[in-house]
Formats: C-alpha cells, sequence, structure tokens
C-alpha cells in the first residue's frame, strides 16, 4: 500500500485486498496520514481483487474520520466491478464518490 | 477435474459433489488463506470468474465470525470451511465453535452507517440459501448457490435458436421447463438427501452401539437440515416398560426427566406421553397451549413442532421431538415425510441394536459355560486310584453345559480308599470352582482322618461361608472303604446312600445315612455308618441324575429299578469298567428321546477279575466331553 501527498490530494493505492487481515492496519496507516492532509482524499481500488466486511468497515471508518472535517472529499477510485457491487448490496456506495479515471 | 455434463443430463443423474476440506487456526491470516483456496478450488472446477468473488467472500465472512464469536476454550479449536461443488449447486460451509446464534428467517438491511453486522446479510444477499445447524459443541453454517437454472436457460436459448422458434415461444418453454425442473429436481435432491441421511446414520449406528451416542449427532446435522429444526429430543422406551428416557437431545438442557408412561386406565399427560400412548404423531404449538406442566415447555413457551412415536411390530419403542424454539415449524408435506421415516429408521435400528447387544450377552454367556466346562472337565479325576485286586470306574454325563456333579477317590495307603460323589446346587462357573475347592479340601482333610463324617464336618466348616454368600450348597457322599477288611464307613451330607452287596447276599443294599447338605448349617454333625461288603465287592455311588432320570412318559428309572439294575449285574463279575459302560447304557435306553434334565455321576467298586480285569482295565477309553455323552476317566 502507498500513500501519497500529491499536494491537491492524499492519494492511496497499490492495496491488493482489504480484508480481515489488513484493515486495521491500512485504518491506522490512513487515519495518521490525515491531519496534514489535502482536502481531498482518493483511495484507488484498482488493484484491490477482495474486500470483506472487515474491508468495508475500515472504508466506512474512514468516511467518518474525513466526514468530520469540514471539507474534505473521500473518493474511491476504479474499483472492480465485483468491489462496487459490493458497496452497493451493502448501500454504501452512496457514502463515497466513485470514479473511474 | 469435473466438467458441467450436457444441459440436458436426466435429472436422476445423481452428481457427486466436488468436496474442498480445510480446517484451519483460528486467526485472520489463515481465514484469508482459506477463502483464497476455496476460490481456487472453485476456480478449478470452471466456476467463472465473475463469481467467484462471492464465494471467496462468503467463506470469508463465515470464516471470520467462526473466530470472532468463538469463547474460552473453543477460541482454540479449529473451525473447518467446506466448499462442495457439483455443476447444480456449490454449497459452502463453515464448522464454527462459538456459541451459535439464532439465524433470522431474513437479515435485516444493516444501516450503511453502521460499524459492522454486515457479514451475515452479505452472505443471505449472494447465496440461495442459508442454514444454520446449531449443536452442542459446533456449528454448522450452509450455504448454497443453485447453478443448474443458468445453465438450462442457456441451453433452451440454443435449442430455440437452432430450431428458429419465435423468442417468445422459447421464454414460455424456458420458464415451463425451468419450472417443472425446479420443482422436481427439489423433490428428489429432497428425498435423495433423506436416503443419504439415513444412510450416514447408519453408517454411525455401524461405528457405535449406542442410538443416543452415534446417532446424536447426525442427527443434528441430517434432520435439522432437513427439516429446519432447531432441537430436538429423542427418547427411547426404558427397559421395564414403564416410562420414556432421553436418549439424545440437542442441547443438554434438553435431557429432561424421564417420563412417567400411563398406568391401565390411566389417561396421557403431556405430548410425548400421548404420542407414545395413541401411537400417532402430533404436531405441537406451545403457544396456544395453556398447560403449564407440559414438559416440553422446556424448550421454550413458544416452541412448534412434531411429535412422533418409534414403533415396531405394532410396539411402542420410543418418541422423537423436533421443531422450532419460537415460531412456527415450517413443515411441508416433505418435511413431515422426512421425520416420520427417521422415526420409522430409528425405530428399525433401536430394536436391532436391542437384538444385537443381546446376542453379545448372549455369547458372553456361552463363553462363561465354555470356560466352566473346561474348569470341569478338569474337575473329574483324569485316573482313578487302582488298588490291587479291584476295579474303579467313573461315570459322568451332564444335562447342560455345565454340570454340578462330580466324584473323586483318593487311596490311602495300599489298602484303602476314598470314595466321594457330590452335586453342587448350583451352576456355571461358581459351581464348577466350588467342586474344584471341594476336592482340593478332601484330599486335606483325608490325610488327617479316616472318619467320613469327621470330613464332611471339616468340608462343611470350610465352605460353609462361602457357600451360604451365595445361596449355593452341596450335597455330598463320602466313603472310605478298608479292602483288606472289606469294611467300609459312609456318611452322607443330603446325598442318596451307596447301594452295595454285603456278604452272602446276591441282592443289593442301600446303606442308610443321614446328614445335611454342606453349606446349610455353619457347623452340622454328621454321622458315620459302617457296612461290610461282600465279594465279589459291588458297590455304587451316585448322584441322584440316576434315579431321577426319566423316560419320555415322565416315569422315573428310581432307586428300585436302579438296585435291581445293579443286583442283577453285579453277580455277571463285570469289571468296573464294563459295569459302569453297561450302567450308562442302561440309563439312556430308559430315558429313551426324552430330554436329560439331571446331571448323572456315579463311582463303581468292584473286584477285579484275574487277567480279564487287568487286561482291559490297562487303558481305558478315551476321554470325552461332549454334552449328553457319558465322560469316561481313561482309568477304569
Amino acid at each position: 500500500m502507498k500513500i501519497e501527498n500529491q499536494g491537491e490530494c492524499l492519494r492511496i493505492s497499490e492495496i491488493q485486498e482489504l480484508t480481515a487481515v489488513n484493515s486495521a492496519q491500512f485504518r491506522e496507516d490512513v487515519s495518521a496520514a490525515l491531519p496534514g492532509s489535502p482536502p481531498v482524499i482518493e483511495i484507488d481500488l484498482a488493484q484491490t481483487r477482495f474486500v470483506d466486511s472487515s474491508g468495508l468497515g475500515a472504508l466506512f471508518a474512514i468516511y467518518r474520520a474525513t466526514a468530520q472535517r469540514n471539507g474534505m472529499i473521500l473518493r474511491l477510485l476504479n474499483p472492480r466491478p465485483e468491489v462496487e457491487q459490493l458497496l452497493e448490496l451493502t448501500q454504501m456506495r452512496q457514502l463515497f464518490e466513485i470514479m473511474q479515471r | 477435474m469435473l466438467t458441467a455434463p450436457p444441459t440436458n443430463s436426466p435429472l436422476l443423474q445423481p452428481a457427486r459433489p466436488a468436496t474442498l476440506r480445510l480446517a484451519f487456526p483460528p486467526d485472520p491470516a489463515s481465514v484469508r488463506a482459506v477463502s483464497g483456496a476455496i476460490r481456487s478450488f472453485l476456480a478449478e472446477h470452471g466456476v467463472p470468474e465473475k463469481e467467484l468473488f462471492s464465494y471467496e467472500l462468503c467463506i470469508a465472512e463465515a470464516s471470520t465470525n467462526a473466530i470472532t464469536y468463538a469463547q474460552g476454550r473453543a477460541r482454540l479449536l479449529q473451525p473447518v470451511a467446506e466448499a462442495l461443488f457439483t455443476p447444480d449447486q456449490i454449497e459452502l460451509r463453515v464448522t464454527d465453535h462459538t456459541p451459535g446464534f439464532v439465524l433470522p428467517e431474513k437479515i435485516p438491511q444493516p444501516s450503511p452507517l453502521s460499524d459492522g453486522g454486515r457479514g451475515l446479510f452479505i452472505i443471505q444477499s449472494v447465496m440461495d440459501e442459508i442454514r444454520y445447524l446449531r449443536g452442542t459443541k459446533e456449528n454448522i453454517l450452509i450455504m448454497r448457490k443453485r447453478r443448474r437454472a443458468n445453465q438450462a436457460s442457456a441451453a433452451v436459448r440454443e435449442g430455440a435458436a437452432a430450431s428458429g422458434l419465435t423468442l417468445e415461444e422459447s421464454h414460455r418453454q424456458l420458464n415451463e421447463s425451468k419450472s417443472d425442473r425446479a420443482s422436481l429436481a427439489g423433490e428428489l435432491s429432497f428425498r435423495s438427501e433423506t436416503l443419504s441421511a439415513i444412510f450416514r446414520c447408519c453408517a454411525e449406528l455401524g461405528r457405535s452401539d449406542e442410538v443416543a451416542e452415534g446417532f446424536g449427532k447426525r442427527l443434528l446435522v441430517d434432520l435439522f437440515h432437513l427439516t429446519t429444526a432447531d432441537w430436538c429430543v429423542l427418547r427411547l422406551l426404558s427397559a421395564d416398560n414403564r416410562s420414556l428416557v432421553v436418549a439424545t437431545a440437542s442441547e443438554l438442557e434438553l435431557a429432561f426427566e424421564p417420563l412417567p408412561l400411563p398406568l391401565a386406565g390411566e389417561s396421557p399427560h403431556g405430548i410425548e406421553v400421548t404420542v407414545a400412548a395413541t401411537k400417532t404423531a402430533t404436531r405441537f404449538d406451545l403457544r396456544e397451549d395453556s398447560d403449564r406442566t407440559e414438559p416440553l415447555r422446556a424448550i421454550g413457551r413458544e416452541a412448534t413442532g412434531l411429535v412422533c412415536p418409534l414403533v415396531f411390530g405394532g410396539a411402542l419403542v420410543g418418541t422423537i421431538a423436533v421443531g422450532r424454539r419460537g415460531g412456527d415449524f415450517p413443515l411441508g408435506k416433505l418435511q413431515d415425510e422426512v421425520v416420520r421415516v427417521f422415526a420409522e429408521f430409528l425405530a428399525i435400528q433401536t430394536v436391532n441394536l436391542r437384538h444385537h447387544k443381546e446376542e453379545v450377552r448372549q455369547r458372553v454367556f456361552t463363553r462363561e459355560l465354555e470356560i466352566a466346562q473346561e474348569i470341569q472337565h478338569l474337575l473329574l479325576p483324569r485316573t482313578l486310584p487302582q488298588l490291587e485286586g479291584f476295579g474303579l470306574a467313573g461315570g459322568w454325563q451332564s444335562a447342560r453345559e455345565v454340570g454340578g456333579d462330580f466324584y473323586d477317590a483318593l487311596a490311602v495307603g495300599e489298602q484303602s480308599l476314598f470314595l466321594m460323589v457330590a452335586d453342587v446346587m448350583g451352576k456355571g462357573v461358581p459351581a464348577a470352582l466350588f467342586a474344584a475347592t471341594m476336592r482340593g479340601l478332601l484330599r486335606g482333610l483325608a490325610a488327617r482322618s479316616d472318619d467320613p463324617a469327621k470330613i464332611l464336618h471339616g468340608l462343611n466348616r470350610l465352605l460353609f461361608a462361602e457357600l451360604s454368600a451365595v445361596n449355593m450348597f452341596i450335597t455330598a457322599q463320602v466313603v472310605h472303604v478298608d479292602l483288606q477288611t472289606r469294611l467300609m464307613t459312609a456318611a452322607s451330607a443330603g446325598h442318596c446312600p451307596p447301594l452295595y452287596v454285603p456278604p452272602g447276599h446276591h441282592t443289593v443294599l442301600a446303606l442308610s445315612t443321614q446328614g445335611l447338605p454342606i453349606g446349610v448349617l455353619p457347623d452340622t454333625v454328621y454321622h458315620s455308618v459302617t457296612a461290610r461288603l461282600g465279594e465279589p465287592c459291588t458297590l455304587l455311588l451316585h448322584t441322584d441324575g440316576l434315579t431321577d432320570t426319566r423316560n419320555a412318559t415322565g416315569k422315573q428309572f428310581g432307586q428300585k429299578r436302579l438296585m435291581g439294575w445293579l443286583s442283577a449285574n453285579a453277580i455277571a463279575g463285570h469289571t468296573a469298567a464294563a459295569l459302569r459302560d453297561r450302567l450308562a447304557t442302561e440309563l439312556n435306553r430308559f430315558r429313551g428321546n426324552a430330554a436329560m434334565d439331571d446331571d448323572q455321576a456315579f463311582l463303581l467298586l468292584t473286584e477285579a477279575h484275574v487277567g480279564a480285569a487287568l487286561a482291559t482295565n490297562s487303558r481305558g477309553p478315551k476321554l470325552q466331553f461332549q454334552r449328553g455323552s457319558f465322560l469316561f476317566p481313561a482309568n477304569s
């Protein structure tokens, strides 16, 4: 996993999967980067082949953390169809701005 | 690797699932590894990429729950993840060791703003069917996804295209065929599951000899699975036929007290007892039952279910109750049938098992008899003392596998003999052991006294405690013979008198002796009687089995006949062995086809005739030991 401060946005990428194994770590790492973060946060899920409910829980935790900061935008980029379906199924899709690019 | 069969393959062709079963250490990394492995397994069996994510997800969710909610020592146990693949269906199972939970009919959509609780909802949304089978030590979450319909529709579409049917027509056909197939397949799979569940139970029963032990677990898994029940109680009729005793129950708290069955004239109380009394299956709903004393209320005040009697050959064997703790127990016709089939099957198995146990018990009993017989074999002396000028022969025949009759002879010096014939009132190994003890004691006592009365007194004193403890006693006749003076001294412990020919007589007399059997009183006093033997000598000691021999008309051989026979044969000058053979033949001839109902043992002392007697007596017939045949010790 890579976390880059690109000036305008905080970009998190190279996430192989978000599961019970790594979701806690993911959540901690991202939360740690939030204080000095630009207002836009992009989580690139292009490489994310698998997400389970723990992974969803971590995404939700980040959503909540960003929602508490005024003017912050959280985007999920390039989720694979299965992951997007899972977000849809759990009605979490509505929480995020999802973009393919 | 399995490949999908042609889409028009007959429904009756059962597909054996390809199975992957993985027990895993209870940590997240292992869960991840297991869900990945199951994904690969399904991919290998041709499950398309777009479906794999769902199955991987379901296994991951269920396995995570299994490790998250385990408590105490159960945290150390390995959950098991399984995937069963057939072209028609994918079934995923996760076995957990958690306290379990109640799976609702429909899992509500968790709020998108909630922190967790999405796992089960995801599984429910992704799979067609989920069941949660709760057991005492483990639970199984079963998740199913049917796949045949997709393939069937693809085939019909292809077929329609080839035959040029209209789209509407092909859709209609497709739907008809789908629904026909679905219902037929549903019923068939249900029946085959029932059948295989029964086979599994059979296998389980074959491994253990307890209905409860072997069946309990399978019952939970299979019957629950088939009927959606979440509790069950199997009761069997107690050995005294008076109550219904819990043989197995789905949970420990359901292991209720035995239920007494109504006595004649009493009306039954309680659902299970009523079912047992009427041998009629009953559905029940405790929500509509105001009876507060109903034993099934222990399951829950809102329990519903079905109680079936277990009946074999018209006789009650037990009852089986299954149902749900709360809410309706949705028994369709098929499920209803399953419970009844199980009840029928269980009744047969239970009866079989009891027969089997009886057979084992019988085998043990037979073995005990064999052992006793072996012991008794050793009890009868292999050789009898041979004193110059006299012949001694013993005969023995048993009515049963174990006889309580025996004889013994002991030479004291060169000119005198102790003879003993006894009957242990009892059977089996204990009787044989007493006989053995008595022979040993006789040897010890004979060294100290020539007086049969004193010997009987000693035997009684030494054996009384043991005999009275087991309510057994022994009748015995002990005779001391001084061959030089031809004086015999006899004492009896409740035994029939010795028969002999006195000097100058041609007829046999009974030497009247009296005394209580050994083992009746602690300090019985016996009296010896002395008589002189004639020349040639004839003396017969016997048990009452000889005189009590009955023929087919019920007539006894009797003492008079025995004395008459001995008188007639004594003067003929037979050797002891020849006389013994003749007596045995005579007894069997008299008895004819009638069954032997008592043991026989006797000892014969006769004059050894010069020449002929020595030649024939030097070696006796081979030992035989067969039921209903005489045993002839080698020495005669």
